[in-house]
């Protein structure tokens, strides 16, 4: 088919003209069944280059993709044109994903959609032996290499298919974020003979400041007195899923309309916030940088981090996401450069620390090994036997399978992991090397943040586009720059928030008559924790005062009026009288009767001695009960406990106080952990 | 290597083509220094001209490639999973399989998982009926201590009785095993299990020639014989009854000239161990030591040789050298407690009884037809 006859066919079908000659000639190489890297700019077209070729083969055309929003969207204006398109993922019900693995065989699909972690299912390699293939597509292809930001170990599999694909079947690699080494490890992985287009990586409609502050508060402010002035929507980034929540609540306090987004929150509110984003719903969505990717939204307006990015690659990556229709986009970078006592700079603190994290050490590593040497274990055998976190143990799965020192055997439907005969040494030197290369990408970042010359030219040459002329569109070139200034009214509004907001308990499940809790602070970003660390394990005497006002004020906003009948405190593991002492206090000033009758039915070890959920919820299974079940019958129950972490404490004393006859049980807590934090 | 791998099993599990067929081709790549990748993308023309392929087998290929990248999915979760697949070219495939079974019968293609260089080791296979008695199961034991000590690895298909004393025994004197798998390799999850410490300190390979997801049956099970024989440089037999998979298969390896131990049996026991020392087997005693001639002659000077004159299926062989029967008259004239339909399968599986058409079926022994037929052409 030479241009002319398929310039036709896409008239036809998609209703456009032409194609931009780098599209015309990825197509061309597909159509010869070339494999082929295309890296081009969010925004270019380069879905239609694979797209147009699917709708022209005799096959299927499998997409290998890890963005969820993406597929929806690309899918259903696949379907608008008449195309036959379904995709699978983990949004959908088993059975729909069966019902679309049905199609593919049959033959009525012409493409398909498909999370790279599938290639893990047994019922889509089973099927895969039925279908008839015309042509594979990897989508967001950096993410097969590990120089890439955001690798994807599922990805590595994807890699070996590719590499076992008979030679004359059609391969197409895109990415819009790709540095030198990136595009040649992408290269090397695909196939020897690769046909590599770049295109411009320049979005000279974006206008890039960066905000210099000197606390976190300084942000806060700055939003609350800038936000509205911000010209349509927008995402704001936060590096973490509380703070998420936390600049959510302030902007509901200054009553500017925003909702939060992180990969905690369930499958259905994340698709109501994408849709509600697509509609503009919100003046911002404030989210971890899991949103976003994949959202084919021409006009966001504005995109603002709150920290700093891991690295230039993924700063480009965040921002690229918004003016897609090419009109003015304003993109703005926070950095607290506050120095601690040590001299580091606040906002260096958190992507070093993601890095520092990123890696459990060697002795768990070896726990791993020397467990799965014992015998085969599956996923959760191998958390009990290691007692390791949950996503430690993920990465630590992942690292010893790349390494072939484990492999995930398949027997029937259980998975096992089985050491290796001739497994090597564990290979810490690839880590160092890695780690070394994010502490480089960092360094650049904080290069970009306290760059002095044109900020779009710097991002681009990070990324190995060669910039032929002097970009002019940020605060280092012609645009006035943003400086913080907090005025003192606003700084007033957010020590009033402060003393208002508290964070949810999210506990309430089926089967049991608990109801989401409170607590009156997060343990990480307060006195708090160093106030309930004292008194707990440091010998420092009573709860403080001032911890039993905020918990009495976290209860009236949280209950309000709501009547009482009895207060129940959790009994103690290792920290003696101290929530009893708290629980008496409490129940004098709310005058609720307190009842010393929920007891431990045998020794439970501290939570905090296990690292991941199934462990912590073993530990405290069975362990209380109710000692006179009249006083408990039909009760409104207020159940208090010092601190919230994994819940299981707590969710296993409602399901026990719900079965005693309880008619109602509200957890108040002092504070609530972030993701494990003690 | 790898890149080849779907190719590999497109082609060795290629239906209604001979494994001599498909090894030819491998050879002549081999020669022309041409790669099974080179070869599927060959036009029809040269599938013709260079390998002698005819219109079906063209046909045949034109399918599989079809499927290539179908495969290419199967092989990289087979990977993934940790098994290998070794094509008939790598270095890792079993050269004493390649040796033993040649270019006729020698598999494409075999999956693996464990130590793959056991293969490599000197082999002792021990076989036997899957209902052995104590005899045979001791003997069994012996062989495999002598066979482990000395380093050589024993072959086991994994059935019930001797194959499953050998492997058994094998890992009980610290020796290697290869497990010759009646079914896909990924199907073994039972034996994964149990073997897993095996498996992993590298004493137990586990192997497969089939399709990795196929289940067990008669058809493979019987398929895979051929397959414990080639992997072994040498054969003890503990017990062979005169049919099934453990005869055909001595007797077939008799008749490739290969070397094979049979226990001798001892007073009374019932099966064919002298038919097939009277075959060519070498007899050797229990604990595997080769018998000498003066040795033999002791043993069967206290043996009665001549099978037990109480044992049914003799007297029955001895009656029908007296004339033609049928079932019915069969176990009228000796007063038998069997079914006439017992009696009947059992005739027909015997080499040297013949049947006679007619209704009820007539059988016959050789010698007595041969004199029939001569009364019958006077």
């Amino acid at each position: 088919m030479n241009r002319q006859q398929a310039e036709i066919k896409l008239k036809q079908i998609f209703g456009f003209d032409r194609f931009y000659d780098e599209q015309w000639e990825t197509i061309d190489l597909l159509f010869q069944a070339k494999r082929v890297l295309l890296i081009e700019k969010t925004g270019f077209g380069k879905s239609l280059c694979f797209q147009f070729p699917a709708t022209q083969f005799e096959g299927l055309t499998i997409i290998f993709s890890p963005l969820i929003a993406l597929m929806r969207d690309q899918v259903k204006s696949l379907v608008k044109n008449g195309i036959s398109a379904k995709f699978i993922n983990s949004e959908q019900t088993q059975e729909e994903n069966s019902q679309t693995i049905q199609d593919a065989i049959k033959g009525i699909l012409k493409i398909l959609y498909i999370a790279p972690e599938r290639q893990e299912n047994q019922e889509w390699i089973q099927a895969t032996r039925q279908m008839n293939l015309s042509m594979i597509v990897i989508d967001e292809a950096h993410t097969i290499s590990v120089w890439g930001h955001d690798f994807r170990p599922a990805f590595r599999r994807i890699v070996n298919l590719i590499q076992l694909l008979p030679k004359n079947m059609p391969v197409l690699a895109t990415t819009a974020t790709a540095t030198k080494r990136v595009q040649i490890d992408v290269e090397k992985q695909i196939s020897n003979d690769i046909t590599t287009l770049r295109g411009r990586l320049i979005r000279d409609n974006f206008n890039l400041f960066v905000i210099n502050v000197k606390s976190e508060d300084e942000k806060l402010i700055w939003l609350a007195e800038n936000l509205n002035k911000i010209e349509g929507t927008g995402i704001i980034y936060t590096g973490t899923r509380v703070n998420t929540e936390i600049y959510s609540r302030w902007f509901d306090f200054l009553k500017i309309s925003t909702t939060e987004y992180n990969a905690g929150l369930d499958g259905e509110t994340r698709k109501d916030v994408e849709n509600g984003l697509m509609a503009n719903k919100w003046k911002a969505v404030i989210s971890t940088n899991a949103l976003g990717m994949g959202i084919d939204k021409p006009d966001i307006r504005f995109i603002i981090h709150t920290q700093i990015p891991a690295s230039p690659i993924h700063y480009y990556q965040e921002i690229g996401r918004a003016g897609r229709d090419g009109k003015p986009t304003t993109i703005v970078l926070f950095y607290n450069s506050s120095k601690d006592d040590k001299g580091i700079e606040e906002d260096y603190k958190l992507p070093k620390s993601f890095i520092d994290g990123g890696r459990p050490s060697l002795n768990k590593y070896n726990r791993v090994i020397n467990a799965v040497k014992g015998e085969q274990l599956g996923g959760r055998q191998i958390m009990k036997a290691t007692n390791l976190k949950q996503t430690q143990i993920k990465v630590i799965k992942a690292d010893l399978i790349e390494q072939g020192i484990i492999k995930e055997v398949i027997y029937g439907r259980s998975k096992k992991y089985e050491y290796q005969f001739d497994a090597p040494e564990l290979n810490t030197k690839a880590f160092e090397e890695l780690r070394e290369l994010k502490l480089n990408e960092l360094e650049s970042m904080l290069e970009y943040v306290n760059l002095n010359s044109s900020r779009m030219q710097f991002l681009c040459e990070y990324l190995g586009d060669e910039i032929p002329e002097q970009i002019e569109n940020c605060d280092n070139t012609n645009h006035q720059k943003f400086i913080s200034n907090p005025q003192p009214e606003t700084v007033n509004m957010l020590s009033d928030f402060r003393e208002t907001y508290f964070p949810e308990l999210r506990v309430e499940s089926r089967g049991s008559n608990i109801v989401n809790g409170i607590a009156a602070s997060y343990y990480g970003v307060s006195n708090i924790g160093a106030a309930l660390r004292r008194s707990k394990y440091q010998n420092g005497g009573e709860f403080p005062d001032f911890l039993l006002k905020l918990t009495l004020k976290a209860f009236r906003k949280q209950y309000g009026q709501e009547p009482f009948d009895l207060i129940v405190y959790v009994p103690p593991t290792e920290s003696g009288d101290l929530v009893k002492n708290f629980a008496e206090k409490i129940s004098r000033v709310l005058r609720i009767p307190i009842s010393h009758n929920l007891i431990k039915t045998g020794t439970t070890q501290p939570q905090k001695v296990f690292k991941n959920g199934y462990l912590k919820r073993d530990n405290v299974s069975g362990m209380f009960k109710f000692d006179s079940p009249n006083d408990i019958n039909g009760k409104a129950v207020v159940l208090i406990d010092d601190i919230f972490d994994s819940g299981s404490t707590i969710k296993e004393i409602g399901k026990m106080l719900t079965n005693s006859g309880a008619s109602k049980i509200a957890p108040l807590v002092i504070t609530r952990t972030v993701g494990g934090d003690i | 290597m790898n890149e080849e791998l779907s190719y590999w099993l497109a082609l060795a599990h290629l239906p209604k083509l001979r494994t001599k067929k498909k090894n030819e081709i491998i050879v002549r790549l081999f020669e022309e220094k041409k790669t099974i990748i080179d070869f599927f993308h060959f036009e029809p023309k040269q599938w013709k001209d260079n390998y002698q392929l005819n219109e079906n087998e063209i046909l045949l290929f034109q399918d599989a490639i079809k499927e290539l990248s179908n495969y290419a999915f199967m092989v990289e979760d087979l990977l993934e999973q940790g098994y290998s697949i070794l094509p008939i070219t790598s270095p890792d495939y079993s050269p004493i399989l390649k040796k033993n079974l040649g270019r006729t019968y020698a598999p494409p293609l075999i999956y693996t998982k464990g130590n793959k260089a056991i293969m490599k080791e000197k082999s002792v296979a021990i076989v036997g009926s899957r209902k052995a008695d104590k005899v045979s199961l001791d003997f069994t034991d012996n062989v495999a201590k002598t066979v482990s000590k000395d380093y050589k690895v024993i072959v086991s298909g994994f059935a019930k009785g001797v194959d499953k004393q050998a492997l058994d025994s094998a890992l009980k004197y610290k020796g290697q095993s290869i497990i010759v798998l009646p079914q896909g390799i990924s199907t073994f999850n039972s034996g994964f299990k149990k073997y897993y410490k095996q498996i992993i300190e590298g004493n137990v390979l586990v192997l497969s020639i089939f399709f990795p997801k196929a289940t067990w049956s008669v058809g493979l099970a019987m398929a895979r014989n051929p397959i414990i024989y080639g992997l072994a440089a040498e054969i003890y037999v503990a017990e062979s009854s005169n049919k099934g998979g453990t005869w055909s298969g001595v007797v077939d390896g008799l008749r490739k000239g290969r070397k094979i131990f049979v226990r001798k049996p001892v007073f009374n026991e019932k099966n064919a161990n002298n038919q097939l020392i009277q075959k060519g087997a070498i007899p050797v005693d229990s604990s595997g030591e080769i018998l000498s001639n003066e040795q033999q002659t002791i043993i069967n000077q206290n043996v009665v040789s001549e099978p037990d004159s109480n044992d049914v299926e003799h007297k029955i062989i001895e009656l029908l050298k007296k004339g033609v029967f049928t079932s019915k008259k069969i176990i009228d004239t000796l007063k038998l407690d069997w079914s006439t339909r017992k009696v009947s399968s059992f005739l027909k599986e015997q080499d040297e009884i013949i049947t006679v058409k007619g209704n009820p079926l007539k059988f016959a022994h050789k010698e007595k037809t041969i004199q029939s037929q001569k009364t019958l052409f006077d």
